[in-house]
């Protein structure tokens, strides 16, 4: 029975690209809520791989692998977020050009 | 196999169309009237509009939206057991009660910070 | 064509599409909208892969939970249009774009230049993702990560009052 007609060199190159976008957006923006936004991208594309690998062998390993990145990723979303929101009382800005208190 | 998903991508499908459908529907088919600048502004029951809609909101907004995804992530964890529970029995009672326990640990921390509290 | 393939197209150029759109905006809250939709094309994508319970949770807690947190802050900080902002470093957008498609064209190499012969997905893989197997292999193989897990999130509700709260509300 013929489950699936896209191979998995597909899913792994659309996986690298969503990555490419998310690291250039890192890169190139200065805002701190759109560069988490951009990890969160990058988490998402690597998850993809994860799971892609874990249907074409047939090993759940991936699964299980995606559910902890995504536990990670939640928290990683409301302590990031917090730092932003503590960042800003000090210094008014998320802007991360103009936080450089910590350069001498 | 993807074939049992075509009701589903049908209904997202209709749903999507549906939405962008009334917006341009609405666009073609509604009156069209000259657009001043007057007309245009938000109406307070006549009153002149004061500060811009985009308020600023309260940090209390953000300490419920953070627990929400905290305890969010407990309750994905908690559907798979939930469908196994027979299959896994006292061994997966157990572990559940210790994440759960965990977990509560961080619930009470919560409360006694008062980080709920909404005035 | 079959159904996959017609699905499989929307779905990447969806992704890429929302993707781009998400580094290009310069208001925050429309990137945060076309990250929405980009959740929701991988959530379409794990379906594609029979991966159902991956599909549901990525709906439910990355586009139910986490962009509901990101747009809580972008409101709440009341952030205006990053149009204001001089490019002073235009240099370094071309840098991270000429360092971007160098990475692509390097992984598509790698990727498509040699087959993998996985063509289809075999026949376990229908039982994996499934709710019922995901609970078997969770609650049993997997026990410990997941006890580690709700120690993360008490560290992560413990760090993020701690550092949200303001000073003079703390007592």
């Amino acid at each position: 029975m013929n489950l699936q007609s896209i191979p998995l060199e597909y899913y792994l190159s659309l996986s690298a690209i969503m990555f490419t976008i998310g690291t250039v957006g890192v890169l190139t923006r200065r805002n701190a809520i759109i560069i988490f936004m951009c990890i969160e991208m990058m988490l998402n594309a690597v998850n993809l791989t994860l799971v892609s690998f874990s249907a074409f062998m047939g090993d759940s390993a991936g699964q299980m692998f995606v559910f902890f990145v995504m536990a990670v990723a939640a928290a990683e979303a409301a302590v990031g977020l917090a730092i932003v929101l503590a960042l800003f009382r000090v210094k008014q800005t998320v802007y991360v050009d103009e936080i450089n208190i910590m350069k001498w | 196999m993807i074939d049992l998903y075509i009701p589903l991508i049908i209904m997202v499908a209709v749903g999507g169309l549906f939405g962008l459908s009334n917006v341009i529907l609405a666009e073609v088919l509604g009156p069209r009237r000259t657009k001043t600048k007057t007309k245009l502004s938000i109406y307070e029951c006549g009153m002149e509009p004061i500060t811009s809609a985009r308020e600023r909101f309260s940090v209390k907004f953000y300490m419920v939206a953070m627990l929400f995804i905290l305890f969010d992530i407990e309750i994905v964890f908690m559907y798979p057991w939930a469908v196994q529970f027979k299959v896994l029995g006292t061994t997966g009672l157990i572990a559940m009660g210790l994440f759960m326990l965990l977990l509560f640990a961080g619930f009470i921390y919560v409360i006694k910070k008062g980080a709920l509290k909404w005035d | 064509m079959s159904t996959t393939v017609i699905l499989f197209t929307i779905l990447s150029i969806g992704a890429i599409a929302s993707g781009i759109s998400l580094v290009t905006r310069r208001n925050p809250v429309s990137a945060a909208m076309s990250l929405i939709v980009h959740f929701f094309m991988l959530a379409g994508l794990y379906l594609t892969l029979q991966a159902q319970f991956v599909a549901i949770i990525q709906i439910l807690v990355y586009a139910g939970a986490i962009m509901v947190l990101v747009i809580f802050v972008i409101m709440l900080l009341n952030l205006g249009k990053e149009e204001n902002l001089t490019e002073k470093f235009s240099m370094r957008t071309t840098l991270a774009l000429a360092l971007g498609g160098l990475f692509v064209v390097q992984f598509l190499t790698a990727f498509l230049g040699k087959k993998t012969g996985m063509n289809a997905l075999p026949e376990k893989s229908m039982s994996i993702g499934t709710t019922e197997g995901i609970g078997n292999v969770l609650f049993t193989q997997y026990l410990f990560p997941f006890e580690a897990i709700s120690l993360l999130l008490l560290a992560a509700i413990v760090g993020s009052i701690l550092l949200a709260k303001r000073k003079h509300e703390a007592s």
